[in-house]
């Protein structure tokens, strides 16, 4: 019986070891972090980072139809990866950015339950998706939702068709119609307009701006680290 | 070992009425989960084909919700691990620990059966959950946060009677390596389950943590689930059918504590140059290519466990499956590797080299031991033979071939598109250049998809007939003759071997 007992330990000190160190303890010690306070002389600015929350509603309906599986939300240091210099995956919009966007870290998924930072990368990289979304028309996003090939012919991304409504159109043409052309069009006398979910997801992607500028007392400690070394 | 050694007639007539005894105490839960769990695969290798073509022609099928790719894709993955993995892990670890134990399964049969029909039914609900709109986006935990308390109870149905029997026959002479490897799945298991559902369904805002802790959840699975089961079973087909006893019990047990010690750790560098602790990440990597050690040395000792009887491997049916499972298991290994070190992991990360993984690890090495068991254990339960060798042939080339297009597509896809992602020279592409490059493969692995979907057909229509006991009746295996060879350059080439 003993040596039973000693397999029994054995197995539960090998394995209680990391789900302790590594789970346990970090899950509790991270879900106190805070916000950090911007420092006015040190980095030029007011307020809190991070500082936009994702938006809530519309997570619900990312996480729903399974966007992880394709979309990451997670740009690696450049020294590892060219992530930071692609086009539209920072702020900064241009063809070629002129700086890298900088690594995600920690704070830059506060307000999420568990951070969805994805699967695998069949579409772009999400991170920063409010910047590159921001510069287009609202109902340009949602067509792009709607008929992806519209967009890309190639695009291997799904419709999601049924987030939207196809109606007869009466009056006047809804504000909310979708700017659909040639074969994506419906049939003449109807118009595709967004359900609440539709917009509560491009509420959401528009919420993604996880690129603001590190502040000072955050940047210290990699600083701190950095002369460590 | 294997054998209680008299060489006395009665000892032996004694000893084939026990093990006929064991047999019949699990037939009921046993038959219960094998074939349940052959219907899931069946329904996950065809999501799998869906999702397959979804992934390069999303339009094929037109446009209804639970088509689309995010969630057709978990759909296939949690029918392939909860409805097929677990169902077939836990039927070839009972019988298998019964067995091992010498003892015949005495209280909780109509508990387990309860338990099996409740994970069916949970399942069931899980994955319709998933495809019509309650999929939660964590990785193998798609199903809803109700489904976790179920699944975890009706696992300790099975689980608890395994741990008594394994505790009661425990002697310190007779070590059991294979009993030991089911005897710790038991304990992982449960643990992992409960901690990563717990930490991600009830304990708020965890960000990050929360994603490293879904990673290492899917990692623990693998490793310290599918893992153990199906070399706790290899170890103990193959001395069986060889007729060998395991080469080195040193290397046994190295390859036991290895992988218990450093299981745990692994999983994190999944998210590496990301925003989770870099210890954390760090530790991840480094143990998921120290994981090589064990695995080589489990594979070190099956290969010279079967050296000198690799005729077997072209004759039994069980041999193949299990042989064939465990080469698939260092180069599961090798997969792992590559993806966790920093050295190579930056451009397998985010890439479909991911998938491969796991396809490699849950079908490739541990479904490929469970096919070779379901054909050694389904004839002593149902008292009939397997009807067709050519069904048999069929189930194995056609998986073998699926599975390796598969990973082979997999992990080369990963590699062009981890070179378009991170080469400097190819930064400013258009996106769709990258969607393009892996288009390809994407095609190759719809139509491997269909034809695992072409074996797996066949194995449940087989199963099926040997569960019904309409089974060839005849006392004499059915074995993978010679007598047709020249149909199969591959027996003749095993054969001279």
């Amino acid at each position: 019986m003993t040596d039973f007992r000693k397999l029994t330990l054995g197995i539960a000190a090998s394995f209680g070891l990391p789900w302790l160190l590594l789970i346990v303890v970090p899950a509790f010690k991270y879900q106190h972090i805070k916000p950090i306070a911007y420092d006015k002389e040190a980095d030029g600015m007011d307020g809190y980072y991070p500082q936009s929350n994702a938006n809530v509603l519309g997570m619900q309906v990312y996480i729903r139809e399974g966007c992880v599986q394709c979309h990451t939300q997670m740009i690696r240091p450049s020294q590892f990866s060219a992530d930071g210099w692609h086009k539209g995956w920072g702020e900064d919009q241009s063809a070629r950015p002129a700086e890298a966007t900088r690594a995600n870290t920690m704070r830059d998924y506060l307000s999420e339950d568990v951070a969805l930072l994805g699967v695998s990368r069949v579409g772009p990289d999400l991170a920063n998706a409010g910047y590159r979304l921001a510069a287009m028309d609202r109902s340009a996003i949602h067509a792009m939702l709607y008929a992806p090939h519209s967009v890309a012919m190639w695009s291997n991304m799904p419709s999601y068709a049924h987030l939207y409504t196809v109606r007869k159109a009466q009056g006047p043409k809804s504000d909310l119609a979708l700017p659909l052309t040639g074969k994506f069009a419906p049939a003449k006398g109807y118009e595709v307009v967004p359900t609440p979910e539709a917009e509560q997801l491009v509420d959401y992607l528009l919420s993604l701006k996880k690129a603001a500028p590190l502040p000072a007392a955050a940047l210290g400690n990699l600083a701190t680290a950095a002369a460590a070394k | 070992m294997q054998n209680p050694s008299p060489n006395v007639e009665p000892d032996l007539q004694a000893d084939t009425l026990r093990r006929a005894a064991i047999d019949r105490s699990v037939k009921g839960p046993v038959l219960f989960l094998l074939t349940n769990g052959a219907f899931w695969l069946m329904a996950s290798t065809v999501l799998g084909l869906l999702a397959a073509i979804k992934s390069f022609a999303p339009d094929f099928l037109g446009h209804a919700s639970f088509l689309t790719y995010g969630r057709l894709q978990p759909a296939h993955i949690n029918a392939l691990v909860y409805g097929w993995g677990f169902q077939a892990a836990l039927g070839v670890m009972l019988w298998l620990m019964a067995r091992r134990s010498g003892q015949e399964l005495r209280t909780g049969k109509s508990l387990m059966m309860v338990a099996a029909f409740f994970w069916n039914i949970t399942v069931t609900i899980g994955i319709g959950c998933i495809l019509f709109g309650g999929n939660t986006s964590l990785e193998w935990l798609e199903m809803p946060a109700f489904t976790w308390p179920v699944l975890l109870f009706c696992f300790m149905v099975f689980a608890w009677p395994m741990v008594s029997m394994f505790a009661r026959s425990h002697r310190p002479e007779g070590f059991m390596i294979s009993s030991w490897y089911l005897f710790g799945a038991c304990l992982w298991f449960p643990w992992l389950f409960s901690t990563a559902n717990i930490c991600l369904h009830w304990l708020p805002s965890l960000g990050v943590i929360g994603a490293g802790i879904n990673a290492w959840y899917v990692h623990g699975v693998i490793l310290l689930f599918f893992v153990p089961v199906g070399v706790g079973a290899a170890y103990y087909f193959i001395p069986k059918i060889t007729g060998q006893p395991i080469a080195s019990a040193q290397l046994a047990k190295t390859g036991f504590w290895l992988l218990a010690i450093l299981g745990g750790w692994t999983g994190m560098q999944r998210f590496m140059g990301g925003p989770l602790p870099a210890w954390m990440v760090a530790i991840g990597a480094m143990t998921g290519v120290l994981l090589l050690i064990p695995v080589l040395v489990v594979g070190l000792n099956h290969h010279l466990t079967t050296l000198g009887k690799h005729n077997l491997v072209a004759v039994s049916p069980t041999l193949r499956f299990v042989f064939v499972g465990s080469i698939f298991y260092p180069i599961a290994g090798i997969i792992l590797a590559l993806i966790s070190s920093f050295w190579t992991g930056f451009t397998f990360q985010f890439t479909h080299a991911w998938y491969g993984y796991q396809i490699i690890a849950v079908y490739g090495f541990f479904s490929m031991v469970a096919f070779g068991a379901i054909y050694y254990i389904v004839p002593r339960l149902s008292g009939c033979e397997w009807l067709s060798v050519r069904l048999i042939r069929n189930h194995f080339w056609f998986s073998v071939y699926g599975i390796g297009i598969v990973v082979v597509t997999s992990v080369v896809a990963g590699l062009q598109q981890g070179g378009d992602l991170t080469a400097p020279e190819r930064w400013d592409q258009s996106w769709i250049s990258v969607v393009l490059n892996a288009r390809p493969y994407l095609i190759a692995r719809a139509v491997a998809w269909a034809m695992i979907t072409w074996s797996n057909v066949w194995f449940l229509l087989h199963l099926m007939l040997m569960v019904a006991g309409l089974g060839r009746r005849s006392s004499a295996p059915t074995l993978l003759e010679r007598h047709d060879d020249h149909s199969d350059p591959h027996l003749t080439h095993g054969a001279k071997a």
